[in-house]
């Protein structure tokens, strides 16, 4: 047993401020806590300390602060949000809830959210977009969430607000359910100005969804897909993952997502926490096991070693790798932990908003062949660079070698345009594993109706009653 | 020896991060080993230099003694070799307008494998079929950049 840090914890009974320790024994690493009522807990962070190691040592960066603090620190991380000054980190995106109510009824559901409700009128959403612009830099970027956001009938308006009001990027958090069903209603939200659709798939089985709520199966996921597609939005799917109910499907999720490459831009998976609704407390897993799971699954199409720790907050907060998709659903991965730390330090937030936003955007329509101009996004600046693809090689014989490899860089720059597929994932904390180090580091702020900034783990923070520190808190 | 160069060409360099000096030994080093390419019927060369992680290449004129830079390019994508490996299969005339110094024979276009950042992939390039010295052009050079850009960027 070898102390290797100690940790700002919380009791996961009463919600008190506790000290921990972090640990490895048989190379792997825990959290170890006692609260005086309520006793020891123990939680396993990682199965690999090697691994765990890496990870922190990939990377390290500057932070931009937050651009406004709207509470004072009185009594200590996490009770003062606000944000409150002893925040470290800028936002990267802020999550917006427009209704806390929701028609599926999971068994998962860490805003444990139910057909009932009141909705924010548009007066509270605009001052909710008022704080975004208020307390973080540009450019914003904006999740809208709830609850089920397509319950609400004046969606596009809420859209059309924040877009009028100057937000950069506004993504739509969301089951599908409605727009696989009404395709009208897609069109509204993306003449609205929606860019991305974040959506929620758990699994290429129906048994899947059988089991998380019974109202939405595999074919309507893929109709929202293929309705997308057709409007030109980009799509990011959110699996939640938890052993013994989606595990063993990783794989399967990614090749589906390669599939549906451009129009799939992602796959961003969301080991489960217990926060909110859960069937049980079984089915917890680190980043690591997941990433040892996809590895597995993918049969060395991507490794673990191809996962660096996400733009995010804190390197144990998220892995993501980046793989180009060729057009035999080859895939090349761009990432490499091997390759080691960043040369340029740059400020994290902003860095993973340009991430977002040039990731997550609709697809182009405009992909001719012929020369045209690329954007390549450097940490500091974006190029324009003049790309002739292979149609338009300067000589006869280019145009015929290209033809018969055309596999060749040129065509990499073109695949890498559009044919990506971002595969993350991230592992949001609950009472058991919460530390407070990466809280105050934390980049994703949730949006309250009474215009105060929350990090999402705290937001959505409940002890093993069920009960929000935040949330539905007032 | 005086290098002539037009201000744009000069400016180039610069954003090149190249030094004059570098250029002239590159020059200088491809005159006696032969590690350039002469074009058959417009004289213009084209020598390269091979470093580690870099490979440069030169494109300039010689007349009366006197030589002019035509302009300058790199690349640190590594070249693995010729695709497939065998260039002896001429399936077609695939002679280039290029003649290699070395050997005196003309370099063939053929596609070569390049890596970088441990991503192979083909790309078109011009082979001596002798001595097997690979040239890439400033057309795809300029590809291999964005490239490289696009793997560097996406590194972490």
């Amino acid at each position: 047993m070898e102390q290797i840090d100690t940790v700002k914890s919380l009791c996961p009974e009463c919600l008190r401020k506790i000290e921990g320790i972090k640990y490895v024994e048989d190379g792997k690493v825990y959290i170890g806590k006692e609260c005086e009522e309520h006793g020891k807990f123990t939680i396993l962070i990682s199965r690999d300390v090697e691994h765990y190691k890496k990870m922190e040592n990939c990377y390290e960066a500057e932070r931009a602060k937050p651009k406004a603090f709207l509470n004072n620190a009185e009594k200590g991380c996490p009770f003062d949000c606000g944000l409150c000054p002893s925040h470290k980190q800028d936002t990267c995106i802020a999550v917006l809830e427009v209704t806390s109510r929701c028609d599926m009824g999971c068994t998962f559901c860490f805003a444990n959210s139910t057909s009932s409700g009141n909705d924010p009128d548009m007066a509270t959403i605009k001052k909710m977009f008022e704080t975004v612009k208020q307390c973080s830099n540009d450019p914003t970027c904006v999740q809208i969430s709830g609850g089920e956001p397509t319950l609400r009938n004046d969606l596009p308006e809420i859209i059309k607000l924040g877009r009028d009001m100057g937000i950069s990027h506004i993504e739509l958090n969301t089951n599908g359910n409605r727009l696989a069903d009404d395709p009208g209603f897609l069109n509204e939200i993306v003449d609205a100005g929606i860019d991305a659709i974040y959506l929620g798939f758990d699994g290429i089985s129906d048994e899947i969804y059988d089991k998380r709520h019974k109202k939405m199966n595999f074919s309507k996921k893929a109709q929202v897909i293929d309705r997308c597609e057709k409007v030109g939005i980009g799509v990011v799917l959110v699996p939640l993952v938890s052993r013994d109910y989606n595990l063993h499907e990783v794989g399967k999720i990614i090749d589906f997502a390669s599939s549906k490459v451009p129009t799939v831009r992602g796959v961003h998976f969301q080991p489960v926490f217990f926060s909110g609704r859960y069937p049980s407390e079984e089915g917890r897993i680190t980043i690591f096991d997941l990433l040892e799971e996809v590895e597995d699954q993918m049969e060395g199409k991507l490794k673990i070693t191809n996962f660096t720790p996400s733009l995010m907050p804190h390197a144990h907060c998220g892995a993501t790798c980046l793989v180009v998709v060729d057009e035999y659903g080859n895939f090349i991965p761009l990432t490499n932990i091997s390759l080691g730390a960043v040369e340029s330090t740059s400020d994290i937030a902003r860095k993973t908003k340009n991430s977002i936003m040039g990731r997550w955007k609709g697809m182009d329509e405009s992909s001719s062949c012929c020369s045209k101009e690329v954007e390549v996004k450097s940490s500091c600046c974006t190029q324009k660079l003049e790309i002739k693809s292979s149609c338009c090689s300067k000589s006869d014989q280019e145009n015929k070698l290209n033809s018969d490899f055309s596999n060749g860089w040129a065509d990499f720059i073109e695949l890498s345009k559009e044919n990506y597929l971002t595969i993350s994932a991230m592992g949001f904390q609950d009472a058991w594993t919460y530390e407070q180090d990466r809280v105050e580091n934390c980049c994703i702020h949730v949006v309250t109706e009474n215009g105060k900034f929350i990090p999402f783990c705290n937001y959505n923070l409940t002890n093993c009653k069920g009960e929000y520190l935040y949330r539905n808190a007032g | 020896m005086d290098i002539n160069m037009t201000e744009d060409v000069q400016n180039s360099l610069k954003d090149e991060g190249f030094k004059i000096e570098e250029i002239q030994e590159l020059i200088e080093k491809a005159e006696s080993t032969g590690t350039k390419l002469k074009h058959k019927s417009e004289g213009t060369f084209i020598a390269k230099e091979d470093f580690e992680n870099l490979t440069r290449y030169a494109v300039y004129t010689t007349s009366d003694g006197e030589l002019t830079l035509c302009s300058v390019y790199a690349h640190k994508m590594n070249i693995n070799g010729p695709t497939g490996g065998n260039i002896h299969d001429v399936e077609y005339d695939d002679k280039s307008e290029w003649i290699c110094q070395k050997c005196n024979e003309a370099a063939l276009e053929r596609n070569v494998d390049l890596s970088y950042m441990g991503v192979t992939r083909p790309g078109p390039a011009l082979v001596c079929p002798d001595c097997g010295e690979i040239y890439v052009s400033e057309g795809v050079a300029k590809t291999l950049k964005t490239a490289e850009g696009i793997l560097e960027e996406k590194r972490a």
